[in-house]
């Protein structure tokens, strides 16, 4: 019995290990098959049809939630943008024949115009008088003002809310909505464009607003959210009713495909029409595939390696630039991102407005890291612990070649590997010497990087970094309107930070996104969520 | 032979003789039987192949099994890397011998760890019975009703992803099956005359569980163990694979297959197909030589095998 037991276990895991990835699209393609056929019930062609409506995208996670306030990621954000509708949204602007969101440019959305008072610090909206919810109901101040309350008593849209420098808001009448700031704050449109913005319908929710909103949807967008479940998929039927034009598509399919190479297998072979979180090494194989295209936007999102600035040896900035010194840089990008990714040279992201690389010295050079660790009196290296949290190969990947690196210069750096959940809550408690993390820029400005990474004030300054130089330049730069002058204290921030290095920079990643040629109307935002309503196939 | 060795039993003495006698006799027919049994000796071939390697890993491993060569990443089996090269450059072959020193640590201290904890609960549970022997073995009932991998996965995750915690908690599943066995020898031994004999003549009940079943109920354990070697190493690759063994670099089959098999669809199947095959092989081997162990050491079942 045993025996049979453990070689029966034998048997399955060798079959399971090595056809794994044979095996996991073609079980993927039977349900991909099964339900785009139900998918396809309103348009009664099959998807791989040519009059077919239904787009069918594969995403990794299936996401946390539906509440705007606290959604956190991009599956959960991209439900919210699809069913919801904000105050405020970007524009778009064509830069070398594809589409991408200018966030500088400020568009009315449920907000048909609004009033900024001569003091910078008063905002009045006025609504749109021709929107209705999902469930029927007019939108009015009321709406708008209960949404406010909403984030602003959130746990993860709180900190938005307060980036925005709201001080409080109100109804003047049913079309129109007041809110003030505590100081002139240049990103606050921005901000409120954000998807955590969303306008929820206050009618809508049946009892506790915050669980109803976890799995329901009360917004006005262009779709309607037929079903969500996050270990599979999400549906989206178009809402016929919406105050704009009709979406183009009349459904919208989003599966959730942990596996990456199953969404690039099932991409390539035509079961679905696009494919997020594309693993950089099959890019070349899908470009070689004429029936597709494939769009590696440079994106706002950095991944940088935090080493803490309280704890020994990396409280000595000798020994952080150091080891940036042995930072293969070329190798990360060809190696590892296979060229779909940017080198970092500022904690800021380099197509972001106000990004400098001034006092960024670094090049790989292990002769000049041995000096810097010998000058700081390490000569003989050390050891550090590194956590390394899991759900990124990119991170694995550049964590490995850079463990091989540093052994050259005598450092040792033990990699423990920790599941995504406890690698966010080691961070909170703030006790890790050394780990990587990624940082995405939701607002196209450096008050954003910055003010998050490294204001020793912060809450994601999870490194410790603490310049009191750093801390008041932004405190200067948050309130000065003239852009110029601005820009100029960002660029001495970013100069102080490349000196200190209280980071090390790996890289900045581009957004790569492949779909069949028939998919059109692809925008790249700065979030890096796709929006359906543009999209039309 | 330990109870041979016991100088209380006086009334053992009288069958000692014989009882070499017939250990003698039963060598000699187990190594005749064993040796007939073609699939056991591939067996024993496998699992000396494969400890060779390990013991012998930097001898024949032709790189260093964590030398990143990023130039020659991601190579076909050549003459230069017979098993192809990973994402990193690094030698498959190489990181195959080394893994098996790993793989085969792990299968040794996983067993022992249930070797040493399971028995001796098995053997105090049915010498004494009643409530302590109840309460005992409710508790590896409790065990056994857990699916292996995922009790294994369970406590792994709770003592934190590394070596040491996938070689306990493989250690800690294994616990169970050691001391339902040698709770049923025991029982069965227990009541047999020697043991009576020992105990009338005041032999300490500690005693006589080391020196008188204990080596009797040998038999049984070792065809265990060899099995249990087979499951451990499964098992710890299982973990590794799910992220929940060994840290990066190091060299572990499991883990080798959860890193390549990413790299399937793009068509570098060497990442995977030798871990995949290594695990094969072992498993393979410790099941084959188990069986044949049974075979040679229970004749219940003897006659029941081709």
């Amino acid at each position: 019995m045993k025996r049979s037991n453990t070689m029966m276990m034998a048997i399955a895991l060798t079959l399971i290990l090595t056809l794994l990835a044979g095996c996991a699209p073609k079980a993927n393609q039977a349900g991909g098959d099964s339900n785009t056929g139900a998918a396809g019930e309103q348009a009664n062609t099959p998807t791989n049809g040519t009059g077919s409506k239904t787009l069918t995208v594969a995403y990794s996670e299936g996401g946390q939630t539906l509440d705007p306030a606290e959604a956190n990621d991009l599956t959960s954000d991209t439900l919210v943008l699809s069913t919801y509708d904000q105050l405020v949204t970007y524009g778009v602007k064509n830069v070398n024949g594809a589409d991408i969101a200018a966030t500088e440019e400020i568009k009315p959305m449920l907000a048909e115009s609004w009033d900024v008072s001569d003091d910078q610090k008063t905002y009045t909206f006025k609504l749109r008088k021709d929107v209705k919810f999902h469930s029927g109901n007019p939108l009015n101040a009321d709406a708008v003002v209960f949404s406010l309350d909403h984030i602003k008593n959130s746990n993860s849209g709180g900190f938005l809310y307060q980036q925005a420098s709201i001080e409080s808001f109100r109804k003047v009448d049913d079309a129109t909505v007041e809110v003030k700031l505590e100081r002139p704050n240049h990103m606050f449109l921005q901000i409120l464009a954000m998807y955590s913005f969303s306008v929820i319908d206050p009618q809508a929710i049946e009892g506790d607003a915050n669980e109803f909103l976890k799995t329901n949807t009360a917004g006005s967008g262009p779709f309607k959210l037929e079903k969500w479940d996050p270990s599979s998929e999400a549906v989206f039927v178009a809402n016929d009713n919406y105050w704009q034009e009709r979406a183009k598509l009349d459904k919208v399919v989003m599966k959730f495909m942990k596996e990456a190479s199953s969404r690039t297998m099932l991409l390539n072979k035509g079961d679905i029409d696009l494919a997020m979180e594309i693993p950089p090494k099959d890019v070349d194989t899908l470009k070689q595939n004429n029936d597709l295209t494939v769009r590696s936007d440079a994106s706002n999102r950095i991944l940088y390696m935090g080493l803490n600035n309280n704890m020994k040896p990396f409280d000595n900035p000798k020994v952080r630039q150091a080891i940036e010194y042995a930072i293969p840089h070329d190798a990360l990008l060809k190696d590892v991102m296979y060229g779909q990714a940017k080198q970092m040279k500022s904690i800021v992201a380099s197509n972001t407005p106000g990004f400098s690389d001034k006092g960024y010295v670094y090049e790989y050079n292990l002769d000049k890291a041995k000096q810097l660790l010998k000058e700081a009196g390490y000569e003989d290296g050390f050891q550090f612990d590194f956590t390394l949290g899991s759900g990124f190969k990119d991170w694995e990947d550049a964590a490995t070649v850079i463990q091989a690196e540093l052994k050259k210069i005598g450092v040792t750096m033990n990699i423990n590997k920790l599941a995504r959940a406890q690698f966010l809550e080691q961070l909170r408690t703030g006790n890790v010497q050394a780990f990587m993390s990624k940082w995405t820029s939701f607002v196209n400005d450096p008050e954003y990087h910055l003010g998050f990474l490294v204001d020793s004030a912060s809450s994601s300054n999870y490194v410790h970094y603490n310049n009191t130089k750093v801390n008041e330049l932004l405190k200067q730069a948050a309130v000065e309107t003239d852009m110029t002058k601005r820009n100029g204290m960002y660029e001495e921030i970013q100069s102080l930070i490349n000196t200190d290095m209280p980071y090390l920079y790996m890289y900045e990643y581009n957004r790569l996104v492949a779909f069949n040629n028939d998919v059109k109307g692809y925008i790249f935002f700065p979030d890096e969520c796709l929006r359906f309503y543009p999209i039309s196939k | 032979m330990k109870a041979s060795t016991s100088p209380s039993a006086v009334v053992a003495a009288a069958s000692e003789p014989s009882m070499l006698q017939e250990a003698w006799f039963a060598l000699r027919q187990w190594s005749k039987l064993f040796l007939r049994n073609k699939l056991a000796a591939l067996g024993l071939f496998l699992i000396v192949l494969w400890t060779l390697f390990a013991v012998a890993a930097p001898l024949v491993a032709p790189y260093a099994p964590d030398a990143t060569q990023l130039e020659a990443k991601l190579q076909g089996p050549s003459g230069a890397h017979w098993f192809g090269t990973d994402q990193f450059g690094r030698d498959i072959f190489s990181r195959v011998i080394y893994a098996a020193r790993i793989s085969i640590w792990t299968g040794l201290i996983a067993v022992g760890i249930s070797f040493f904890i399971g028995v001796p609960l098995g053997g105090i549970a049915a010498y004494y019975g009643g409530w302590i022997g109840n309460l005992i073995m409710r508790v590896m009932d409790i065990f056994l009703a857990f699916p292996s991998l995922i009790l294994a996965m369970a406590i792994a995750a709770a003592m934190g992803p590394g070596l040491i915690s996938a070689m306990m908690a493989v250690g800690i599943v294994g616990i169970p099956e050691f001391a339902r066995l040698m709770y049923s020898q025991t029982i069965y031994l227990k009541e047999r005359e020697f043991v009576e004999a020992s105990r009338s003549i005041g032999v300490k009940d500690s005693a006589i569980l080391v020196r008188h079943i204990f080596p009797n109920a040998l038999a049984p354990l070792l065809v265990r163990i060899t099995l249990g070697m087979g499951f451990s190493i499964l098992t710890a690759a299982s973990l590794s694979f799910l992220g929940l063994g060994v840290r990066p670099p190091l060299a572990e089959w499991g883990a080798m297959i959860s890193e390549g098999r990413e790299y399937i669809i793009t068509g570098e199947w060497w990442l995977v197909t030798f871990p995949g095959l290594a695990i094969a092989t072992t498993i393979l081997g410790f099941n084959l030589f188990g069986d044949g162990l049974r075979d040679v050491l229970d004749p219940r079942l003897r006659t029941s095998r081709k």
